[in-house]
């Protein structure tokens, strides 16, 4: 192989797959790095981005909700504090996403302080039934939110809030939970902000080290299509006590 | 067709008056193109909250950078259109949703599958109607490749989601995607 990278159409191609959207994360951060500095590529992704452009006529167009234009002008005018890409923040991918995972690693010392204070005050469980607890932190400030446990041989779980959690009025929370070898989420449920409830765990398999919970903001009667379709309000592990 | 632009909307004076600091320029803009954007984002994300979150991070990203966009380089409406769509993709492909398709999709499928997926002639988009000049490019390539191009650029499918989609190997699909590319540039020049 000679240089590839050298030619003019290998370029193209290149700026071409970019426009397209075909591309994995890590070649698009290289090609986004590369047009800082590469004219030649610039120019080429620019003349993808006009000839493609048509084809964006083929979505349909969809209203935006009220709220957007002022959360649009919120962040320029500064209320927020540091404006953060939100974007970033979930998605339905967000599951399986390493780099959250690794963000979330961050906020451990926070998660460990809640476990430690859990464990001393956790009643005395019998002898050789695995524990579990899960810190649920919310995904940007990874303030801790809410802890789940659990004791293996009773099939419930108990949702028990840390801090207040605010709500939509017309918006509902709502619980799931997945282990890492299932197909997606199963939600546990609606849960009202603020009150502590136990969970019966009922058709679920017995809870795994590391399996997810989180809850996110669903409509009033909770997600109409069995999978979360809202944003995360607090998301986290199951970590095994001894 | 709903939604049909203001013709005569001027999108490099509406950017040149953002980087100016005039906000009344931005909802202009918002108002002209929010819903198409808001549109083509949900359609590759899947997801009308995150859709809008991008939406919400285009403009912002819109009105701190206006002052970089270059109209001898390009128009204002394609600028506009590239930062929504790379924060859409960026955000898609870094959540990295694609299961082990790339092996069992190539370990799966054979040429046999190539070839019905070739006899495809159905097609997936009703894209005549509003491709625009780049209609009569996409009518010359065979309906599989022009599938292809779409799903990609449309539904921000990667090569192994349209190798899945289609039935055909990963490796064919990629070719496809490329010679049609190719051939979009030839027939677009």
């Amino acid at each position: 192989m000679t240089a590839p990278q050298a030619t003019p159409d290998s370029l193209d191609d290149l700026a071409g797959e970019y426009v397209l959207g075909t591309l994995s994360a890590q070649a698009r951060r290289e090609v986004q790095a590369r047009l800082t500095h590469d004219a030649a590529l610039r120019a080429a992704v620019t003349r993808w981005e006009e000839r493609l452009l048509p084809l964006t006529n083929l979505s349909s167009p969809v209203d935006p909700s009220a709220g957007l234009w002022p959360r649009i002008t919120r962040t320029l005018d500064g209320k927020h504090s540091q404006h953060q890409p939100s974007a970033v923040r979930r998605g339905p991918g967000l599951w399986d996403s390493l780099r959250f995972w690794r963000s979330l690693a961050a906020g451990g010392m926070a998660a460990a302080l809640i476990l430690g204070s859990t464990l001393a005050l956790r009643p005395a469980t019998v002898p050789g039934t695995p524990q579990y607890v899960v810190v649920l932190v919310a995904p940007q400030s990874q303030a801790p939110g809410w802890v789940v446990q659990a004791q293996a041989g009773q099939n419930t779980v108990q949702l028990v809030p840390l801090a207040a959690t605010e709500v939509p009025p017309d918006r509902a929370l709502e619980f799931w939970t997945k282990a890492d070898g299932w197909a997606g989420p199963v939600s546990l449920g609606l849960v009202k902000p603020g009150e502590p409830v136990r969970i019966p765990l009922d058709k679920l398999p017995p809870l795994e080290p590391n399996q997810l919970f989180e809850l996110t903001l669903e409509p009033k009667t909770g997600s109409p299509i069995g999978k979360p379709t809202g944003p995360i309000q607090f998301i986290g592990r199951a970590v095994k006590m001894l | 067709m709903p939604n049909r632009l203001a013709p005569d909307f001027d999108y490099e004076a509406a950017l040149k008056a953002c980087a100016a600091g005039r906000r009344p320029a931005l909802e202009a803009l918002y108002r002209q193109e929010g819903p198409r954007l808001l549109g083509v984002a949900q359609r590759l994300l899947r997801d009308r909250a995150w859709a809008e979150d991008i939406v919400h991070d285009a403009f912002v990203k819109i009105w701190n950078q206006a002052g970089s966009f270059d109209a001898g380089r390009g128009s204002g409406r394609g600028w506009v259109y590239s930062i929504t769509r790379n924060l859409a993709l960026n955000a898609l492909r870094d959540t990295a949703r694609e299961t082990g398709v790339d092996e069992d999709t190539a370990a799966a499928l054979d040429a046999r599958d190539a070839i019905e997926a070739w006899h495809d002639t159905r097609d997936a988009f009703d894209w005549r109607a509003s491709a625009g000049q780049i209609g009569p490019c996409l009518e010359q390539l065979e309906p599989v490749r022009r599938n292809c191009v779409l799903h990609a650029y449309v539904e921000g499918l990667s090569h192994s989601e349209i190798a899945q989609r289609l039935g055909a190997p990963l490796g064919t699909v990629k070719a496809w995607i490329k010679r049609s590319l190719q051939a979009l540039k030839e027939c677009l020049a």
